[in-house]
């Protein structure tokens, strides 16, 4: 006897899967990655600022945060959950655990240290993912709650700690990101301000900038998406409409000011902007479903990531966007519902938004002007006496923990003696040791010339920066 | 609306083989159904004696439509017997006396098309013809309409992977078909037809192109092979651009299946109602796929018997219809029915576990309906919001479910969202 199995249809499959999808989300980072490695790993390591250990350092960290998080929906399913053998394998094996800390580690600064990490690790998972309910259910894109956590909890500590500057980066003249640095320039900035500490736009496109551990390389983020997109993983007309919107508005404030299209572009390149239009806005499972609530969903991502970045302190915008945007994706999941059927339906959001881009692209680009004046929010002048030839300068720079106090001579335009009056640093009879103080002194043509003292990086860095920063107040930069 | 979906047309296995007929049916069992209607007078009792082609059931309500005897015999009940939609329906079953004797000398036409457009619509309303595609509307009402109809498109598409019924039919029958088509224009004064043939079948083009020649007023259009090209409106907005509220009429189109012109073709031709039809048996449990013209109420078990039977082994899933739109029924005691336009025999389905929706908005770019069938399924209980979705535009595809890369049967979600709507 034959027996009939009773199925619903269909009876023919497409191919695809969650795994696959998710195969090739792996595969589009797996450049990314290693661009990290080559950019915050081999670099530091052929100059000779890190250690064989310093080099894999970044591979490590990338690899911990993705083990954490597997390792903690593990132990979530074994132990609370009580699953074994079989429906444990099914468990993890549908449950994608890998991808929450494997992102979260790539949108952290290099300096952050491991414990934290392993707290963010923490939090994306119980917070952004099991509280919801798992795999599919999390409301929030899991990677940035716990990045949120980490930025509200242990922000400053890992800016001390030397934030998003790798060994080679510190070293350099640039104080952090470009999206901070524009923080500290009065007004819009100029291309001399923004762009030229960096290099020019191409470091943008190919990521030799300071930035997080996955972020800065803007041409692999561009040739992920391509790659998602011909392989149907990814919502594409989400990342090209977030990322029109912040060109297009920036190009209008630009605009205004009579900058080049450098602008909109230094705006688009920097920061995590393309990393997150690609890789976190897309998240399917926390963004919508709808063609028509995918773009509503992008204009607002670039309105809001506009806002945040002229008008509150926070310089990136993107993390806060769209974690404020995934709360309404049900909204423009019921408007791109709606105007499937009947596009009228989806005016009004599209009227809205309109309005507001133009609005605010005007109204910032009106509000704000260029200036070339740069300063240095971390540098003071507590004094400045000139009599003759000779200023004295009592200035302080921000260092490893509070301020540095110093005072500074200089007279007809050389540096002629620094006195340390005041400085937080247990190892700083370190810097004593390697005659720092005169090596600036005599090097102060070119102080980029002087390394900075090892073990000490960060008290001798922002040394050095006082001392620039003084010798422009003098020079009246 | 979306363009349609590239799926697997797993058609090579009947491509190459010629349409055979089993028309030895001890008994056949004629199913009291029309378009899913059960509302049907039966004209027969026990121990009458049916010629071939005989009335033995009317359906009620407007479209009043005869359904025929396919053998000549005796009528011996009326059983239950399981329908392409998997339930069981009543049938009349007839006992053959292999005679296929028939109530009239049958007159043969010459020329098919000397039929004034009254003659022909009351023929093919006679003839109980309804559309051979799936949908099994009657096809006197297409026709028998005020509105002006200045195309007919003949559909040839058949975008359910693994059937070939319809393509073997124009393979074989082409000829018949054009002269068909032909009268059809003429009769109803209609100026163009279209064939829509699949743009990858080249060896159908070949044929239609040796005969197409002598009617100017038929050409041939290439459509890409995607699904569901084959369904009315996807078709015709791939061939005229245009859309339509309610009927193809409205814009001057009627569609008919390539299957149905034949069954116009024989009526007008040989008298002949529709008694028989051709089916693609196919599917991996199968020892020799094969199309199979079959009579109308002929046990399916018999017909596979005479392809060979099943391959080894215990399980399978015996599917009426195309892979997507099918249904799987409990027994090979399956009748053969107007619409029933193949038998798949696969192997049994492992049921692949559906996992969590990742809601990837596959469902929704591949709805042709422009439904959002993950929203539908996540509204099931909110009645409010399911209105808005519509469900009850679902045609049934399968699409959703079909690239569901989570595997969860969407469709049946819709489907379920439909009765509460």
């Amino acid at each position: 006897m034959k027996k009939f199995q009773v199925i619903s249809g269909p009876f023919i499959k497409d191919a695809g899967n969650t795994s696959k999808i998710m195969r090739h989300l792996l595969i589009a980072l797996m450049p990314i990655i290693l661009f990290s490695f080559f950019k915050n790993g081999i670099l530091p390591y052929v100059s000779n600022k890190v250690t064989l250990l310093g080099m894999f350092y970044p591979l490590i960290f990338i690899l911990l945060g993705a083990t954490s998080t597997v390792l903690i929906e593990f132990l979530y399913a074994r132990l609370i959950l009580k699953k074994e053998d079989d429906e444990l394998k099914h468990y993890m094996h549908s449950s994608y655990s890998v991808f929450p800390g494997l992102f979260l580690a790539l949108v952290l600064p290099i300096n952050t240290p491991i414990s934290i990490l392993f707290f963010g690790c923490v939090m994306a998972t119980v917070v952004g993912k099991l509280l919801f309910g798992g795999f599919g259910n999390n409301i929030f894109n899991p990677a940035l709650i716990g990045l949120l956590f980490i930025s509200i909890v242990y922000g400053p500590l890992i800016a001390e700690r030397g934030g998003y500057l790798n060994a080679l980066e510190m070293d350099a003249i640039t104080t952090a990101t470009p999206l901070s640095n524009v923080a500290t320039v009065e007004g819009i900035g100029t291309y001399e301000t923004l762009v030229k500490p960096y290099g020019s736009l191409y470091n943008f496109l190919f990521g030799t900038i300071p930035g997080s551990l996955g972020e800065t390389s803007a041409i692999l983020c561009i040739l992920a998406f391509f790659y998602l997109t011909i392989f149907k993983v990814i919502k594409w007309r989400i990342p090209v409409v977030y990322v029109s919107t912040v060109f297009a508005m920036t190009y209008v404030i630009g605009g205004f000011n009579n900058l080049g299209i450098w602008y909109p572009l230094f705006q688009i390149l920097s920061g995590g902007l393309l990393f997150g239009a690609v890789f976190m806005a897309t998240d399917p499972v926390t963004s919508p479903t709808t063609p028509i609530g995918e773009i509503l969903y992008g204009l607002f991502l670039g309105i809001l990531t506009v806002i945040i970045r002229y008008f509150t302190p926070y310089p990136e915008g993107v993390m806060v966007s769209i974690l404020t945007l995934n709360m309404l994706v049900f909204i423009f999941d019921k408007i791109g519902a709606r105007a499937r059927f009947n596009f009228n339906k989806a005016v009004p959001g599209f009227l809205f938004a309109w309005i507001i881009i133009l609005g605010l692209s005007l109204y910032i680009g009106n509000q704000y002007k260029v200036s070339a004046k740069k300063s240095d929010p971390e540098f003071n002048i507590l004094e400045k006496n000139v009599s003759g030839d000779t200023t004295n300068y009592v200035v302080t720079q921000k260092g490893f923990s509070g301020n540095i106090k110093a005072s500074i001579v200089i007279e007809e335009g050389f540096i002629k003696k620094i006195d340390i009056l005041e400085i937080k640093d247990n190892y700083y009879s370190k810097v004593e040791k390697e005659n720092y103080i005169e090596q600036i002194i005599d090097a102060q043509i070119n102080l980029e010339l002087v390394d900075t003292v090892s073990g000490v990086t960060i008290t001798s860095s922002a040394i050095k920066k006082m001392v620039i920063n003084t010798l422009k107040d003098y020079r009246g930069e | 609306m979306a363009r349609g979906v590239k799926i697997p047309s797993c058609k090579k296995d009947t491509l190459n083989e010629k349409i055979v007929s089993y028309s030895k049916p001890k008994k056949i069992y004629i199913p009291l159904i029309c378009q899913n209607d059960t509302n049907i007078t039966v004209l027969v009792k026990n121990g009458d004696y049916v010629h071939k082609g005989d009335v033995i059931a009317r359906r009620k309500g407007a479209l009043k439509i005869p359904i025929h005897a396919s053998v000549s015999g005796t009528v011996k009940a009326i059983e239950e017997k399981p329908y392409l939609n998997g339930q069981n329906v009543k049938c009349v079953v007839i006992e053959n006396d292999f005679k296929e004797k028939r109530a009239n000398v049958v007159k043969v036409k010459r020329h098919i098309n000397n039929y004034s457009k009254e003659e022909f619509i009351n023929k093919i309303r006679d003839a109980g013809i309804v559309g051979l595609g799936g949908a099994g509307f009657p096809t006197f009402a297409k026709y028998d309409t005020d509105a002006k109809i200045n195309t007919l498109i003949v559909n040839a598409v058949e975008c359910e992977p693994y059937l070939t019924a319809d393509y073997k039919l124009i393979q074989e029958k082409c000829e018949e078909i054009l002269e068909a088509i032909d009268a059809v224009l003429e009769i109803n004064g209609i100026h163009e037809a279209i064939i829509a043939i699949n743009r990858n079948d080249t060896k159908t083009k070949e044929i239609i192109n040796t005969f197409i020649g002598t009617y100017l007023k038929i050409k041939m259009v290439e459509v890409p092979e995607v699904y569901p090209m084959g369904w009315e409106r996807t078709l015709i907005k791939q061939i005229k651009g245009v859309t339509y509220k309610k009927l193809p009429s409205e814009k001057g189109i009627i569609v008919n299946n390539v299957s149905t012109i034949y069954a116009i073709y024989e009526a007008l031709k040989y008298d002949k109602p529709l008694i028989e039809r051709v089916i693609t048996f196919t599917g991996e449990k199968l020892n020799k796929p094969q199309n199979v013209l079959v009579k109308i109420g002929t046990p399916i078990k018999e017909v596979i018997n005479s392809l060979g039977g099943y391959k080894e082994g215990e399980d399978i899933c015996l599917v009426a219809g195309g892979p997507m739109m099918g249904c799987a029924v409990e027994s090979d005691e399956l009748v053969a029915s107007p619409t029933l336009n193949g038998v798949l025999v696969l192997e049994k389905n492992e049921n692949e576990k559906a996992t969590e929706c990742l809601r990837c908005s596959k469902c929704v770019e591949v709805c042709p309906v422009k439904l959002a069938p993950v929203l539908i399924k996540d509204s099931l209980k909110d009645p409010d919001n399911l209105k808005y979705l519509k469900p009850e535009r679902c045609i049934e595809c399968g699409l959703c479910s079909y690239i569901c890369p989570a595997k969860i049967k969407l469709r049946d979600y819709v489907i379920i969202a439909k009765r509460k709507v």
